[in-house]
């Protein structure tokens, strides 16, 4: 018990029911099942493509390249099918969507490993690649043509809710998915030797290798999901907004690594969770409409949410400064002078 | 004996070389520049012509300041991802300073004293940018990465508060001579750029605190059980990214006789960490010298491919996909020019 209340997950947890209740006492309409569907499911695919943020995390490296690889990957597969006349549902774009994340997830990998490389550094060159290629030869301009089966889409809800302002609106199949890759993800990371390993090569990779841990593989295994994940992200608010964007999540990758960290993942490696990187990113999209509901003014919006996360960043990182000064022994005054 | 005097030779020339100080990056970075300058040449006549060389060199300062102000943080084994919105930030500071003031005191005030006040302005609010970086990473100890993630989207709010999301515009004319002058030929700006690279060149190779910053980039416990003052120079490095931002942002502002708070939000602070790589740029190690002609490559790249495919759907485009794939076969080359030395 103790341990629960100790955990980061529970204090993150605390944190967003008290933010949750005061934006609600300040203006109750905030408070209805209609918000939370609504804030579930603009969370959803950055939710995912954390999960793909939080491995790369885990495993002590800094990736972030996977919204240029939603974005690719979306786009692509949207015009591949446009001049094929498709006419069917989404899961034909899922199939390709991922298989096309899953090879540049390998390719990343390639390179990562053939050449020794930092993930980070390849990643930034991967990041405008991708882009680069998303505008020049796929193409420049939004895209509004959907396929028939693709067009009711946004509005296939698990739950209805009729809400006097906002219309009917509800918990969007795609929560599905979402609960599904996150057990999925959760259990590589406690029961398999992947997750083992991504957690032994964040804290000591000369260790991890010493040790026997299959780093290549791991490293593979670890970008190819990062590329899955990013694609499923991809097609899913493509879905949503009913268009498909060349330049998707463009400027987004910073803000998925900052809610991943808020959730409790280390920059540094060997640390974070599944749960902690949902309600990192819950936290912030919480934070992002109820300063709405609160009724500040929307161009102070950005500057609370800054405040926000420098608190979030300080308190650990002093908590963190105190625990390592008590652990250093006291010197007495005579030896210092010395 | 025929093999011995071709060691000895071998390592005659060795020592020539080493007389100069020249590293294999910076190598590696001067024939890709000639060699891209070179390309576009023959394909593209219009590429080597004073219009458009001066028009590079127009557009390279800002981003290349704000790599200067990513790089001297890196060096010293930290990041600074809000180099952009430092820029942005001091330079709505200044123009408003500008806008608000200008009407009032353009009767008994000399322009030139109105931009004087505005760059300091500029300057300062860079200077505390940079302090405000450097008390999170320093004092507080968060680590540099999240610190200035979380002080991107600060400096962003403020900027978005300040102006109310709009764009300030209606500088003095006399502002726009930084951007737009040039002194014998060279765009002032470029010389700025030119000068600040210089000098970080000599800060980080000939100074003591140059040397200091270097030994805290490969090894910050070994320095700091070496009797160096790390806060101190971690602060003084931040400060000096800010600075150099707030240059960059008067160089905007003067460019563009406009300043906006999302001005280059979504690709500059990648791109100055795309310079970074390309310069060769990792804690400890990596010469100055070498993000000044990473800058140039881009700035050729990006023009030569526009003049190159001007009328195919999407040529500005294609500028980012060659950045990427520059960027990763310097990252490999450099790898097999370190496995080489490893072997021998």
């Amino acid at each position: 018990m103790k341990k629960l209340v100790n955990s980061r997950e529970f204090v993150l947890f605390l944190i967003l029911v008290l933010v949750s209740v005061a934006i609600s006492i300040k203006s109750p309409s905030f408070f209805s099942a209609s918000t939370l569907f609504d804030i579930i499911r603009s969370s959803l695919v950055y939710c995912i493509m954390a999960f793909g943020v939080l491995m790369v995390l885990i495993s002590g490296n800094v990736d972030i390249s996977f919204v240029a690889i939603a974005a690719m990957t979306s786009y692509s597969t949207h015009m591949l099918l446009l001049k094929l006349a498709y006419t069917g549902g989404i899961t034909l774009y899922f199939v390709i969507a991922i298989s096309m994340g899953l090879l540049a997830g390998l390719l990343m990998g390639f390179i990562v490993i053939q050449f020794n490389l930092p993930i980070f550094y390849v990643s930034i060159g991967y990041w405008t690649l991708l882009y680069g290629f998303n505008l020049f030869f796929i193409g420049a301009t939004m895209n509004f043509d959907l396929p028939e089966g693709m067009v009711g889409y946004y509005a296939r809800f698990l739950v209805k809710v009729r809400n006097p302002v906002v219309g009917e609106t509800g918990l969007h199949i795609s929560v599905i998915y979402l609960v599904v890759i996150a057990v999925f993800i959760w259990w590589m990371l406690k029961y398999t030797i992947f997750g083992r390993g991504l957690y032994a090569i964040g804290g000591n990779r000369e260790v991890a290798i010493r040790t026997g841990y299959n780093v290549k593989g791991i490293t593979y295994t670890m970008l190819a999901l990062v590329g899955i994940l990013a694609a499923i992200a991809g097609v899913i608010q493509s879905g949503y907004s009913r268009f498909f964007n060349p330049v998707l999540f463009m400027g987004k990758e910073l803000d998925v690594i900052a809610a991943v960290v808020i959730g409790g993942a280390s920059i540094t490696g060997g640390r974070g969770t599944v749960l902690g990187s949902v309600l990192g990113v819950m936290l912030i999209e919480v934070l992002n409409r109820g300063l709405i509901f609160a009724g500040i003014p929307a161009e102070w919006q950005k500057l609370v949410v800054g405040l926000v996360l420098i608190i979030f960043i300080s308190i650990p990182a002093i908590a963190e400064q105190r625990a390592k000064r008590s652990r250093y022994v006291v010197v007495p005054k005579e030896d210092k002078e010395e | 004996m025929s093999k011995q005097s071709t060691f000895t030779e071998n390592k005659r020339s060795h020592k020539f070389l080493s007389r100069f100080h020249i590293e294999s990056r910076i190598l590696l970075l001067l024939g890709a520049f000639i060699f891209i300058a070179a390309f576009f040449s023959i394909i593209e006549k219009h590429f080597l012509t004073p219009r458009s060389i001066s028009s590079m060199a127009f557009q390279c300062p800002e981003i290349g300041l704000m790599a200067l102000g990513m790089v001297i943080t890196i060096i010293i084994g930290g990041i600074n991802l809000s180099v952009n919105d430092t820029a942005n930030l001091s330079a709505l500071m200044a123009g408003l300073f500008l806008v608000k003031l200008v009407p009032f005191t353009a009767d008994y005030m000399s322009p030139f004293i109105i931009i004087g006040i505005a760059i300091l302005i500029a300057l300062v609010t860079g200077l505390l940018c940079g302090v405000l970086n450097g008390v999170l990473v320093v004092y507080i100890g968060v680590p540099p990465i999240l610190a200035t993630l979380a002080t991107l989207t600060l400096f962003r709010g403020i900027s978005v508060v300040v102006t109310g999301g709009k764009t300030l515009t209606g500088f003095p004319e006399q502002l726009s001579a930084i951007g737009h002058q040039t002194a014998v030929g060279i765009p002032i700006s470029f010389i700025i750029l030119v000068a600040m690279g210089v000098l970080m060149y000599m800060i980080f190779k000939h100074t003591t605190f140059g040397f200091k910053a270097r030994m805290l980039g490969t090894n910050p416990t070994a320095a700091k059980f070496s009797g160096i003052n790390t806060k101190s120079i971690t602060m003084k490095i931040y400060i000096l990214s800010g600075i150099l931002c707030a240059i960059a942002g008067i160089i905007v502002m003067s460019r563009n006789n406009s300043v906006a708070y999302e001005y280059g939000t979504q690709t500059y602070i990648l791109l100055t960490l795309l310079i970074s790589v390309l310069g060769g740029i990792s804690p400890g190690f990596g010469n100055l010298i070498g993000v000044l002609f990473a800058t140039f490559i881009m700035q050729m790249l990006s023009t030569g491919f526009h003049m190159l495919l001007l009328g195919v759907r999407g040529s500005s485009f294609f500028k980012d996909f060659s950045w990427g794939v520059l960027l990763i076969a310097f990252l490999i080359i450099d790898y097999f020019m370190q496995h080489k030395k490893r072997t021998v």
